[in-house]
């Protein structure tokens, strides 16, 4: 399998040389990291060339990585300095808009990833560049090339705020008429900003500031050991013990 | 001469043919659609946000919840993504387990279909029948893991626990006994794999109800056939996938293509439609429906035959038994450690894909080797299909926009996630 | 009177007489008490709400209206038309960009009207309470009488409302009122 895909790397590699890089090659689908001036090229090649042929487009979504890898657990101050709960730092969900962390800077903060899907040779592979100003991102459209792409760009648009040019009709499509921001940027809150509720004396429904706040029960926590190799785990097919098949035959 | 305008009109949100919450907009020419622009974000309750905050076992109720009406088979998909990072094996009864059920929750969701697309072309019968079945299913669902509709069942290592010994049975009630309460009774005195062979074999006389009363009937005929036509070449352009693209005649279906759980060791037919309009959809969904009762019927087969656990016994991402976790020290940290902060998956980043009853439901899942997804989007069909909506529609009428919307089998929940 | 059950334990709840002592008016006057009888009994045997299924709980209202727990028997139809309904049962989670839209549809609905949060979206947010685009809870915007726990409520607890709202309507409507 690993060969398979090694080859197909390779002949990525071969075709756009520079252009690209080839990233991680997880779970059976080669992804491509390809810099944001060759992104349209590269793209009407992998659509158009006979070796690729990859006809549809069927996904394309937005990513945030600020914050990629930071850890709230922080427990070696903790246990020194008295009985504490060790969550350190602002992560995902724990602020609401009044304490929302500072984006700092963060080289290639919001990237587009889409995933292609080759009928003639069955195969995926997943392409992703990189939007090149954080505070402005602004990548070209492939709806010209796929035509699936627009509604995908559109809500990209809505939930991180990245600009595709030459997009016929950017405009929000899953927030609120009317909001704004941009809500699944790391530095946006949860909670939100806004609630809603019905004013009888206006006889509308009206905004106003969020009222509860944030609660995260879990601390988000790193841990790189290998634990999950499942050689010495014994798959076969196996008849449990006699006070197992009681207990999990007990009808609801 | 009074100018003459295209009339803008609101369909929905609240529409008993929308489907749920969609707001078309639709530029008519009399009772001609010149354009619909479909505005959801009605339904947006930011699953992929929410999920971002919780362990990766505390987001598997929100799968159920973005295609309400097929919820393991979403399930599976975001299992799966899981598995592939972590690079487990599954134990096979799981994997036929879990197959079993995406094909219940197939005929399901083609059942629950079947019924609006009938209701709302005029068939309200249609609706009484199907629900009928779609209770058998549902009861299927309870028994095995306590809710009728969002199971929560599929976990990353397998399911949560084995097939029930006995089905649940009606009670003796004052006004069921004796051979009526026996009646109700007949399929249910078994096992739950008793209870789903008895509906599996029953499901083709069913379906050839559903069919004497649709299919070759003047009024269905004529409301579907040449109505939203698609070619093979747009159908791909535009990001379909699943009963869209078969209806039109390409045969691609994930279960044949790139196959999971137990799909290849199944023995099954995939129906492809000609002229890609909505009477070949529906029938495509029928015959569908009869290739799932005999996958079903292979995998109960199977189960009967081979016991076995249904869940890797792998403590580092499986808890241990509650015995276990009383008696043994490891099991115990490992139960602790699992119900607090769950297990940390490794960094790196998978799409792992299913051929949900609506088309291809993907989950787009980036990690950074913490405890909580880093960045978890979902891939729905129905989002694709809609943004079709606008080129499927022009041209035809407006009750003819009525039929396209059912046979895109849209569920919001998925759509705006 | 516990807020979970809004029978009180010991009142006779017949189906044409509403109970006399918690209205004192309604002890004078014996037509007031039949005619009460009368309108209830006519409110009550025929419930037509609104279909306003946003999300799941949907589906499960359409099961409590279809063959096994059938809905019809008791004289509840479901209108597509506010104006033609008197309960709208919100069925599903209630979102900011809905919430206008939800607010008009309660307010095309002619007197007597009744709402039912149907789920635990409707009654307060639910499983997406911490969202930024959900409304917690619809009773933000529209008055709600009874509320139906559950993720989804199963069909028999959706019969179960309404038959409390039935006795709502029962208990609370009086032309002395």
């Amino acid at each position: 399998m690993s060969d398979t895909l090694k080859s197909v790397a390779e002949l990525f590699v071969n075709r756009f040389g520079d252009s690209v890089t080839v990233g991680s090659t997880q779970s059976g689908i080669v992804s491509l990291d390809i810099a944001v001036e060759h992104w349209l090229e590269v793209c009407r090649a992998l659509r158009d060339e006979e070796d690729f042929s990859y006809g549809q487009l069927t996904d394309l979504c937005g990513v945030d990585y600020l914050g990629y890898g930071q850890s709230e657990w922080e427990t070696e101050h903790a246990s020194s300095g008295g009985f504490s709960r060790g969550v350190d730092s602002l992560g995902p969900g724990r602020f609401d808009w009044a304490d929302r962390p500072e984006a700092d800077q963060v080289e290639q903060r919001f990237g587009v990833v889409a995933h292609l899907l080759s009928f003639r040779h069955n195969k995926r592979l997943r392409i992703q560049c990189f939007a090149p100003d954080e505070g402005m991102p602004i990548v070209p459209s492939l709806v010209e090339i796929w035509n699936s792409a627009n509604w995908y760009e559109r809500e990209a648009f809505d939930l991180f705020g990245i600009v595709f040019e030459g997009h016929p009709d950017l405009r929000r499509i899953l927030t609120d008429y009317g909001f704004t921001g941009h809500p699944f940027r790391k530095d946006f809150p949860l909670i939100g900003n806004v609630a809603v509720r019905y004013d009888s004396r206006k006889k509308r429904v009206v905004y106003e500031p969020v009222e509860i706040e944030s609660r995260v029960l879990v601390p988000r926590v790193l841990r790189s050991d290998s634990r999950y190799n499942t050689d010495d785990v014994d798959l076969a097919v196996e008849v449990p013990a006699a006070p197992e098949q009681a207990e999990s035959g007990e009808a609801n | 001469m009074s100018e003459i305008r295209n009339y803008t009109m609101n369909f929905g949100p609240q529409h008993p043919a929308a489907h749920g919450v969609l707001r078309l907009i639709l530029e008519l020419d009399g009772e001609t659609v010149v354009r619909a622009d479909p505005h959801i974000g009605l339904l947006h309750r930011a699953t992929e946000k929410l999920a971002e905050s919780k362990p990766y076992n505390q987001t598997i109720g929100y799968l159920d919840r973005l295609d309400y009406m097929s919820m393991m088979c979403n399930e599976h998909a975001y299992v799966r993504a899981i598995e592939q990072l972590l690079g487990i094996e599954l134990p096979p009864r799981a994997q036929y387990i879990r197959t079993m059920f995406d094909e219940l929750t197939r005929f399901s969701n083609h059942l629950l279909w079947i019924a609006s697309c009938g209701l709302d072309l005029g068939a309200m019968s249609m609706f009484m029948y199907a629900f009928r079945e779609r209770e058998m299913v549902m009861d299927m669902y309870e028994a095995v893991s306590g809710a009728r509709m969002h199971a929560g069942y599929y976990r990353p290592g397998g399911v949560y626990r084995d097939l029930p010994e006995q089905m649940t049975r009606y009670e003796e009630t004052p006004w069921t006994k004796g051979k009526d309460l026996k009646r109700r009774n007949e399929w249910r005195e078994g096992s739950l794999l008793d209870f789903i062979e008895a509906f599996a074999r029953d499901v083709p006389s069913k379906i050839d109800i559903y069919e004497t009363l649709l299919t070759e009937n003047r009024i269905w005929k004529q409301r579907t056939v040449n109505i939203g036509v698609v070619s093979p070449e747009r159908a791909m352009q535009m990001g379909f996938s699943g009963v869209m693209l078969r209806g039109s005649g390409i045969e691609w279906d994930l279960r044949k293509k790139q196959p999971y759980a137990m799909y290849d060791q199944v023995d099954f037919d995939v129906p492809v439609g000609v002229n890609g309009d909505c009477y070949d959809r529906y029938l495509v969904r029928v015959e569908e429906m009869r290739q799932s009762a005999g996958i079903i019927l292979q995998c109960v087969d199977w189960l009967r035959e081979n016991p076995g656990h249904v869940m890797l016994k792998n403590f580092k991402i499986a808890p241990p038994t509650r015995e276990e976790m009383k008696d043994d020290m490891e099991a115990l940290i490992h139960h602790f450690k699992l119900f607090t902060e769950g297990y940390c998956v490794p960094a790196g980043e998978t799409y792992a894909a299913v051929e949900a009853p609506k088309g291809e439901f993907g989950c787009y899942l980036v990690s950074d080797g913490a405890n909580k997804p880093f960045r978890l989007h979902f891939r729905a069909p129905g989002f694709a299909h809609l943004s079709g909506m606008d080129e499927m529609t022009q041209g035809h009428m407006l009750a003819d926009a009525v039929a396209i919307i059912s046979t895109l089998d849209l569920v919001f929940g998925e759509v705006d996630r | 009177m516990g807020m979970n059950n809004p029978t009180p334990l010991g009142a006779v709840d017949d189906i044409l007489r509403p109970g006399a002592d918690q209205n004192p008016l309604l002890d004078r006057g014996m037509v007031t008490t039949s005619l009460d009888a009368l309108i209830n009994w006519a409110r009550t045997g025929s419930m037509w709400p609104v279909t306003f299924g946003l999300a799941c709980c949907a589906v499960e209202m359409m099961q409590a209206g279809a063959a096994r727990y059938d809905l019809d028997q008791m004289g509840v139809i479901f209108r597509p038309s506010p104006r033609q309904s008197d309960v709208m049962i919100v069925a599903g989670t209630l979102t900011n960009k809905m919430a206008p839209a939800l607010r008009k549809v309660y307010d095309q609905m002619p007197n007597p009207k009744w709402v039912i949060s149907m789920g635990s979206c409707a009654n307060g947010g639910g499983y997406y309470h911490y969202a930024y685009s959900v409304t917690r809870g619809c009773d933000r915007v529209i008055p709600v009488d009874i509320y139906v726990p559950g993720c989804p409520p199963t069909a028999e607890a959706l019969i179960y409302a309404i038959l409390q709202l039935q006795a709502k309507i029962r208990r609370e409507t009086t032309i002395a009122r």
